[in-house]
């Protein structure tokens, strides 16, 4: 069974296209509404999807484990990991779960970097990405050329290992370094994603170094 | 000569010891924190009240002059207490992320 897990925060506009176009692709849909303020519950249960929802505003990274736990309950076979934004596009989907089937790989990671489809706002570009590489690379230990990117496909192995704890966004660094834990096959492949917001900047960087840092004391 | 700073800080402690004995008494301190913290106003009284009493120690140690033993060893306590204050608040964090996350996934 091959589930897509979207984690949503007042993702109204976008979250019922993202559902729909997913559920022709995977097996279930299940959308982890994380406290949103509008109408993100109803849009994404218009659009068929499993609905699970956080009575308090935990992060992404707390969304995901959610849809993390309710797959191991299932008994899923791949998770794919796909923004309610609609910033990645569901043709990839297949390819990815192909390319990471044919090479025996416990995880993929979806990378920006690998083709030319993606236009990347300059600050991104030449600023904030060459920094979180280095960063990634000291939490982590693996250099990867895309270290914040959303569109990942679990296997079972993968699911089973790795545990979210970072409620907010350093769960993408955590990932990463639980992959080295854990020794998963890993593997980066090409993904095209659109840019509706610049989307996390300075600010929401420091703030992630601060919750890997402070996770090294607990 | 006792000064009017002396007389102040002695009062605030005494307010803290109450303060303490109410918390305690309501049941939002245990047995240790409640020995603890009227332990800490005591003696943070008696080094007012007296402060070369700890001149000595502070000789003992090899520190200069007791207010600087006294400046030390609050900031390791401070430092100490944030350190607990955290690990609460991140003991908190992870016992709700459970539970918003077991009432999300109730069918």
């Amino acid at each position: 069974m091959f589930i897509a897990i979207v984690p949503a925060w007042n993702e109204e506009k976008k979250i019922r296209e993202v559902a729909e176009g997913l559920s022709n692709i995977v097996d279930e849909v299940v959308v982890v509404d994380d406290n949103s303020k509008d109408n993100t519950f109803f849009e994404a249960e218009k659009a068929g999807a499993k609905v699970l929802s956080h009575k308090i505003n935990l992060g992404q990274g707390a969304a995901l484990e959610t849809g993390h736990e309710y797959a191991r309950k299932i008994g899923a076979d791949y998770v794919l990991h796909f923004d309610g934004d609609g910033q990645f596009c569901i043709e990839d989907i297949l390819l990815a779960l192909n390319y990471l089937k044919e090479n025996n790989l416990d995880i993929l990671l979806g990378s920006r970097f690998l083709d030319d489809r993606t236009n990347i706002p300059f600050i991104k570009k030449y600023f904030i990405f060459p920094v979180s590489k280095i960063i990634n690379k000291f939490f982590t230990g693996l250099k990867l050329s895309d270290v914040h990117n959303g569109f990942r496909i679990l296997n079972k192995n993968a699911l089973n290992k790795i545990k979210i704890r970072q409620n907010k966004m350093a769960h993408a660094t955590e990932i990463v370094s639980q992959i080295k834990k854990h020794k998963l096959n890993y593997d980066e492949f090409p993904v095209k994603v659109i840019y509706y917001e610049t989307g996390q900047g300075v600010l929401g960087g420091i703030k992630i170094i601060k919750d890997l840092f402070l996770s090294k004391f607990y | 000569m006792i000064i009017l700073f002396q007389i102040i800080f002695a009062i605030f402690t005494l307010y803290a010891m109450i303060n303490v004995w109410q918390k305690s008494k309501q049941g939002f301190l245990g047995k240790k924190g409640k020995f603890f913290w009227v332990c800490f106003w005591f003696v943070a009284m008696l080094v007012v009240i007296w402060p070369n009493s700890v001149q000595k120690i502070a000789d003992y140690l090899g520190i200069g002059r007791g207010s600087d033993l006294v400046v030390y060893s609050s900031i390791v306590i401070i430092f100490f207490v944030l350190f607990k204050l955290n690990i609460k608040i991140e003991g908190l964090k992870k016992d709700f992320t459970k539970i918003v996350r077991s009432e999300s996934l109730k069918d």
